[in-house]
Parts: C-alpha cells; structure tokens; sequence
C-alpha cells in the first residue's frame, strides 16, 4: 500500500477518528496532537500494512496505542466528576459568562439536551478502566466488531467481551443511580437545568420527551436505556455538532476541574 | 504424630480432589479438619473465568455470595473480604498463589481456598473450588463454623452465569 492510497482513505476515517480520541481523552488539543501523530506513523508504516485488517481497524489501532499512553499518564476521573464539576462552575463567575458568549456568537453554541447527554457519557467514561472505556466507544458508537477491537486493542476476543460487558454494567449501574432522565430518583439534573438556563423559552420537559431515551424511560429496560443512550451519542460528532462549541467549553472546564481535583486528592 | 497428621491431610485432600466432579457441593470431616468443595463445567474461556476471580470490586455485581471485596487480587497482597456467610465478619486474606487462568489460592491461619480452571478443550472449562479449614484446635470451634455447601454453590452457579454471558456477548 501507498502514501497517496492512506491519503485518500484517511479523508474517510479522520472525522470518526477524532470524534473518538476527544471522547476518550476529554481534550480537544490531545486528540488533535494524537490524530496528527498517528497521521504520521501511518505514512510510515503504510508499506507494512497487508490488508488483513480494514484500513480503519489499522488506522484506530495506530490511535489507540497513541491514546493508551496518553491516558494511563493521567488518573482516572471519579463516577461523581459532573457534581464536583458542576460546584466549580457555580463558583466561577466567569463560566457562564464565556458560555452565554458562546451561545450568542457561535454558529456551534446551540444547547441541546442530547448533545449534553453525549457530553455527560464521555465525563463519565473516564471513570472506567481504560480497556472498558475504549471497548465500549468502539463497539458502541464507532461500530467496531469485538475481532476488530481485539485486534485494535491487542488482546483476546474473549477479554474483549469482558471488558464490553463489565463497562455496560458499570456505566448502566451509575446512570441508573444518578440520571434524572430515566430514574425518578436520580441526583443529577444537569440537562433540565442547563436548558432552562440556556434555552429559557422551551418548556424543558417537553423537549426531554422528544428523546427516546427519555421517553422510554419509564418502561425501566437498562439494557435497552443504555442502548439508546449510545444511539444518541453516534448521532453526535463532538466536534462538528450544532452545540459542540459549547459542549467542548464545558468539557474543557471539566477537565481543568478534575486536573487540579485529581491533584489536590493526591495530597 | 506430625507424621500422621501430615498423612491425613494429604489423603484428605486427595479424596476431595476426586470427589468435586459435580454442581452439587461435598464436605469431609475430620477431626482436625474440614473440606468442602464443588465443581462445575462452564462454557467460557478461562481468561474470562480468571478475570471475574481477581477483580476484587466486581465481586458484589455478579457473586451473591459476597458483599464486599477490598483490596487488590494479586500476587502478595491481602484483601478483606465480606460474605453472607457471616456478614458481621470481615474475613483478611492473603492471596497465596496467582497462576494466571489456572489457578488462585486464598487463606489466612484457619485455612486455605483454592480455586482452579482445567480447560477441557471444546470450549468448555471446569471450575473447582476447595477450602479447607481446621487445625489443632479445629474440634473447639468446628461446631460454630456454618457449612459452606450452599454457599458454594452458589458461588460456583454464579460464576457459571456471568461468565457464559459474558462470553455470548456479539
């Protein structure tokens, strides 16, 4: 294979690509710096590569070996990230200023509760092991087969599933506890409250009936809950959305929130 | 007589060995000693098995035998574990042997809980559990120690469950 054949099929695959490692890495600057560093070892390696994976499994796989160093230099967040998140926003005067900039400016400063549920799932992520975190976006929302992620991934199909499988229960599990979308019980309200303060002029609950998610909640099928919260993130590119300007200012507020959180709980 | 008891402990734990060939637990009692263990034939890969036995917290998810694990499984280390064999009791475990998707062995003074994986080699795998307790002074206390059979069982058909769904995941 060619420089000019990787060209020409890495137009169809960058999108995806970076969609990806800004959901796994929670950074806009790590995901560019990741994706233009597997651009490179990719040329380079292209002579080596026999076609006996897809060129987007090889591709991806380049990528997660890059993000895997990338995330295991940093600690895991906590399942709670979005409360601590949260607290730091209200005592920062100037988050909701820069937001409301973004919301009147941006052509990409909409805000829409499903793309704050996309937001929601990558902050959340991060409290996974990292191998769980990277199956579940694989397989989940970038559609990958459980051979090709155990190839991505360098290991067994079998641990593949595993880990598929403990990340399903786990993040099922925590949702369940805290999302107000579907369990009555739930502690976080983020989505009814950031769109009453964005949007004042919707009726709230009636734009939250307008996603599956929520609409099914009621039946209580986790399973199926889970599903169709993954559905709403494959719907969304986090870097191209309608409300991505304002969903990536509030991802990179989380993550400065967990960077100085992450070292102050180390002592 | 070290001699004997040595010769008794080594019959023992030859007789359980060929004893847990089925679901349904067994227990041999001595004197000194008492051995309990089950088998049971799961249609899993034994690194699935391996991994649902040393991730400590992932215990209370899919083992309704056990509350709680603390601590790391691995080499050295000891964890503290919580059963519903004895919830008020909290039970500190050194993990004694660490044989990757063979075989994991677990005990403190009283005694030792051996778990292995023997691939059969059609997909399937048989999983053994044993753990012996007792000692010099095992007559004084045996009658306080609830039987395990039950509880063995259900760890083993917990097990059983969890890693054939894992295992059908597409």
């Amino acid at each position: 294979m060619t420089v000019q054949y990787l060209n020409e099929e890495y137009q169809n695959i960058v999108g995806q690509l970076k969609s990806y490692l800004v959901r796994i890495t929670a950074s806009v600057a790590d995901a560019e710096d990741i994706a233009q560093e597997t651009y490179i070892k990719a040329a380079e390696k292209i002579s080596t590569f026999r076609g006996e994976s897809s060129l987007k499994t090889w591709v991806f796989t380049i990528a997660s070996n890059l993000a895997k160093d990338n995330l295991r230099a940093k600690k895991r967040w906590p399942e709670n990230v979005t409360d601590i998140s949260r607290a730091a926003a209200l005592s920062h005067k100037q988050f909701f200023q820069e937001a409301m900039n973004i919301r009147t400016s941006s052509p990409n400063g909409q805000f829409e509760a499903k793309e704050h549920i996309a937001f929601c799932f990558t902050c959340i992520s991060k409290s996974l092991p990292i191998e769980q975190q990277l199956c579940i976006f694989l397989k989940e929302v970038y559609e990958f087969k459980v051979n090709e992620i155990a190839t991505i991934l360098d290991t067994t199909e079998a641990m593949v599933k595993y880990y598929l499988h403990t990340g399903r229960s786990k993040m099922i599990s925590i949702f369940d506890g805290r999302c107000a979308l579907i369990n009555k019980e739930g502690v976080c309200h983020q989505c009814s409250e950031l769109n009453g303060i964005y949007n004042p002029k919707q009726n709230t609950q009636e734009e939250l009936m307008k996603i599956e998610l929520v609409k099914e909640a009621a039946k209580g099928d986790k399973e199926h809950l889970f599903d169709l919260r993954m559905q709403v993130l494959q719907e969304i590119d986090p870097l191209t959305s309608k409300a991505s300007a304002l969903q990536l200012h509030h991802l990179d507020h989380n993550r400065q929130v967990m960077e100085k959180y992450l070292e102050k709980s180390n002592g | 007589m070290k001699k004997v008891i040595t010769i008794l402990t080594v019959l023992i734990s030859m007789a359980t060995s060929t004893i847990a060939q089925t679901e349904k637990a067994s227990t041999e009692r001595t004197t000194f000693h008492r051995t309990t263990s089950v088998s049971i034939d799961i249609k899993a890969d034994s690194s699935i098995v391996w991994a649902l036995l040393t991730k400590a917290s992932d215990y209370p998810r899919w083992n309704s035998t056990v509350t709680s694990i603390e601590g790391n499984i691995a080499p050295g280390e000891t964890i503290k574990l919580k059963s519903t064999l004895d919830a008020k009791r909290t039970f500190k475990l050194k993990i004694k042997e660490f044989v990757p998707d063979r075989r994991l062995v677990w005990g403190d003074g009283q005694g030792n809980r051996v778990y292995t994986i023997a691939n059969n080699g059609n997909g399937m795998l048989t999983f053994t559990m044993t753990e012996k307790i007792g000692g010099l002074m095992f007559p004084m206390y045996a009658k306080m120690i609830p039987s395990f059979d039950q509880s063995f069982e259900q760890f083993a058909s917990d097990l059983k469950k969890e890693a054939e769904k894992i295992m059908s995941t597409k």
